[in-house]
């Protein structure tokens, strides 16, 4: 895990050359998944609520979700420290967003505005891996899946974190991804009715899960609809 | 030349333009003058303050890159009405047991006590700039204090800037109080990690205490029963950990405000029949 | 060079190069693991989780990991899968000829001398920490044996990604001359604290109690969690979704012919 961090700050020790010392990067990886499911009229969130570090579990009860509104928000793997900033940013700009425009931020412009964000530190980065998710104005899903440097992408759903090797797949082959080169142009919204993608978002963490050392615990799901948030919690292994 | 921007917060220290209202004077407008007396002249002129960067030849500072007295593992429960604190009182240099009296917890003020592991001249420096923060809300009289949930999220705050500017604060720091009759207990890692739980370890507690505490820990523990916990799990430590002495401290938090006991050594057993006679079973080899 | 046995190495000063110049080498399965072991009064208790990893993700979920050493000697394995399958299955096979050149019951002190040999040998490039534990004449013994080829005989220990966990639990519950049940309980109980705390070991609880009367390997003994959530809406396949293309049938009655009998001795 700590090879794939990008940065290492390494202290020679005074004398010998080969003498171990202390080092510190500032990047660590804690480890969690999130997914979001777009649909016609609503959008599954789901984050596994295990922090890690090394082999070592820090907690088991973190959330990985930023709510705004109703209608939008975020989730992120990855970094913890890096996470809680990024949220703290997030969430005063929408503050300010809102005594400006005296109404919540769209899912859109979120989705903008994360972006800006993330490569606003293009060559010093937030370690995190984000999803944007919520309504959009017709009141259908939307999920944005972003890079670590801000590159992103309208999808009609979406995994990152640790477990996504895992968990993409079954997505891809469960909700059909339409290919961006098929012509003409497909609809990406997930066709399923609500119950049965809440019902397979459970089944792809419990997989996820049993393989997937850093998740594990709790997930803790959202489902945004018109009526409002829904939340629901699903209780995974703990070892 | 025009002076450079600076913070107002001495946490991020000369240079570093923070949000002007991370810290808000109590005039709303008057800046406020610079922090460090002092350092500062009576006359009220700038204070002559080194530029650490100019001394190190345009390269990278490298004091404080690397811990030199450290303190290990900080301990932290929460129970019925309030929360435990312990941790032992070893300055280490090194593996030498160089300062056998450093007191690892502080209180904040009465609804808060910090304990930290790592480089102690560092947790020197957060304990001066918390001191700074109640000093603020002593002046104002006004009977408001900072939660420890702000506590907690100011460290946090304090240490992530300091690993952004690639210059940490070499600690992690537990922050244990009691507010609105709710026990809280935050820990900060040396980059900005931060979490909240019931029960928590810094460094070496995290493998060997963690466990104990997440089979025997219950919300609703009396005072004797997370005293006990907190003996074992303090033992447990000594008997691992290279790095600590029986030599302990317990802060306790509660509606009734802060205490942090006198040291106190615990009881060791070390009399195990196969401890005494090693070789008993190695007869015939080497 | 193959009938003059041990490692093989042809390729070392080949893959030196190559990785010089940025090759990859293969990676291994290892057991990010809990092992430990524990004397009482008339015997020795060992343990294993029963994960074992590859990077981040699960190899196998339910792998063995106290391996045979004699009818006596039982060794739990951390480190590289395979160097602690063989290295075991090596000092078995040599303590079984010695057994029949002797015919006396091997005795542990015996086995950690074959393995701390072997393993001091090869300097740490065997990397198989273990746990070996057994009952000879002389009584219960219990030994930690490091991948350089040191060895510590101690009345309780552990080994693994898990040690620390396990070793708090021992630490605090370990006392002199337990009964049977109370040391299956502690090891049990240091198992799972690796297994709930550490991330490189997992699943379920193996035990393995060895007493002068004989051994009662538990495999399985504790199956911690099953799996939490049973999908509402699973994936069926109705009769008839995959075509078949052709059809044959055999009748194996007259390809094979069954005899009655005895079967052939396994065991000694």
């Amino acid at each position: 895990m700590a090879a794939s961090l990008p940065m290492r700050a390494t202290v020679p020790a005074a004398g010998s050359g080969v003498k171990q010392h202390a080092s510190w990067s500032p990047y660590d990886d804690n480890g969690g998944t999130v997914v979001a499911v777009a649909g016609d009229d609503y959008c599954v969130v789901a984050a596994s609520t295990r922090m890690s570090t090394g082999y070592s579990i820090l907690t088991r009860n973190k959330s990985k979700i930023l709510t705004f509104n109703p209608k939008c928000l975020i989730a992120s793997a990855g970094m913890q420290a890096d996470m809680e900033t990024l949220h703290k940013v997030l969430h005063s700009r929408h503050v300010t967003y809102q005594f400006n425009h005296r109404r919540p931020m769209g899912c859109q412009a979120m989705a903008q505005l994360l972006s800006n964000t993330l490569y606003h530190k293009r060559f010093f980065p937030y370690y995190t891996f984000n999803l944007c998710a919520g309504l959009d104005e017709q009141g259908r899903g939307a999920v944005y899946t972003y890079d670590a440097i801000g590159s992103y992408e309208r999808v009609g759903y979406g995994c990152q974190g640790s477990g996504k090797e895992l968990i993409q797949p079954v997505l891809d082959n469960q909700l059909k991804a339409a290919s961006p080169l098929v012509l003409p142009a497909q609809q990406w919204l997930s066709s399923l009715p609500l119950e049965q993608a809440v019902d397979l978002v459970k089944g792809a963490f419990v997989s996820a899960g049993e393989r997937d050392i850093y998740t594990g615990d709790d997930v803790e799901i959202l489902i945004l609809t018109k009526d409002g948030i829904r939340t629901d919690k699903l209780e995974l292994k703990r070892d | 030349m025009l002076p450079r921007p600076q913070s107002h917060s001495a946490a991020l220290g000369p240079g570093c333009t923070g949000p002007s209202l991370a810290n808000p004077t109590p005039l709303g407008l008057e800046p406020r003058p610079v922090r460090h007396a002092s350092q500062a002249p009576a006359c009220g002129a700038e204070a002559f303050v080194v530029d650490p960067v100019a001394l190190a030849n345009g390269q990278p500072r490298k004091h404080t890159q690397y811990p030199y007295v450290t303190g290990t593992s900080v301990l932290g429960i929460t129970y019925k009405d309030g929360v435990l604190l312990a941790s032992d009182t070893l300055g280490a240099y090194g593996s030498t047991k160089r300062y056998k009296a450093f007191e690892r917890l502080r209180k904040v003020n009465d609804a808060c006590v910090v304990g930290a592991s790592g480089e102690l001249s560092d947790f020197q420096f957060i304990m001066r700039l918390l001191e700074e923060l109640s000093d603020d809300d002593f002046c104002m009289d006004d009977g408001h204090r900072l939660k420890p949930a702000e506590v907690h999220s100011y460290l946090t705050r304090v240490l992530y800037n300091r690993r952004n500017k690639m210059d940490p604060l070499w600690n992690s720091i537990v922050v244990g109080g009691f507010y609105a009759g709710k026990p809280f207990l935050g820990t900060v890692g040396m980059i900005g990690t931060s979490y909240t739980d019931a029960h928590l370890a810094t460094g070496f507690g995290n493998h060997l205490a963690r466990p104990l505490m997440r089979e025997k820990h219950r919300p609703d523990m009396s005072e004797e029963e997370a005293t006990a916990l907190m003996h074992e799990c303090l033992k447990v430590c000594y008997y691992r950990d290279k790095n600590s002495i029986n030599r302990f401290q317990l802060a306790k938090v509660t509606a009734d405000g802060v205490s942090v006991s006198e040291p106190f050594a615990l009881e060791t057993k070390w009399g195990y029949k196969l401890f005494q006679d090693p070789a008993a079973n190695a007869v015939g080899t080497w | 060079m193959a009938d003059q046995g041990g490692f093989s190495f042809d390729l070392c000063k080949r893959n030196e190069f190559m990785e010089a110049r940025g090759m990859k080498g293969p990676g291994f399965t290892k057991t990010g693991t809990t092992i430990a072991g524990v004397i009482f009064k008339d015997g020795v208790v060992l343990g294993a989780d029963t994960r074992s990893t590859a990077g981040t993700t699960v190899a196998d979920k339910n792998c063995e990991k106290i391996h045979y050493i004699a009818p006596n000697i039982y060794c739990c394995g951390a480190g590289t899968a395979a160097d602690t399958e063989n290295v075991t299955g090596m000092v078995a096979s040599q303590l079984e000829l010695h057994r029949y050149a002797t015919g006396t019951q091997s005795r542990v002190i015996t086995s950690m001398t074959l393995l701390k040999s072997h393993l001091f040998k090869y300097q740490g490039h065997v990397s198989a920490a273990l746990v070996l534990g057994g009952v000879d004449f002389r009584g219960p013994h219990l030994f930690t044996v490091y991948p350089h080829g040191s060895t510590d005989s101690l009345p309780f220990c552990t080994m693994g990604s898990g040690s620390l966990n396990a070793m708090a639990v021992f630490e605090s519950g370990y006392k002199d001359d337990m009964t049977k049940e109370e040391a299956m309980d502690l090891v049990a109980r240091a198992i799972r604290s690796g297994i709930f705390n550490d991330l490189g070991s997992g699943s379920n609880v193996d035990l393995c109690v060895i007493t002068k009367e004989g051994v009662d390997y538990k495999r399985n003994h504790e199956f911690l969690q099953g799996k939490p959530y049973e999908r509402q809406f699973p994936q069926k396949f109705a009769t008839g979704s995959v075509p078949v293309v052709r059809e044959r049938v055999f009748d194996v009655r007259r390809a094979v012919t069954v005899v009655e009998g005895e079967p052939m001795e396994m065991e000694g």
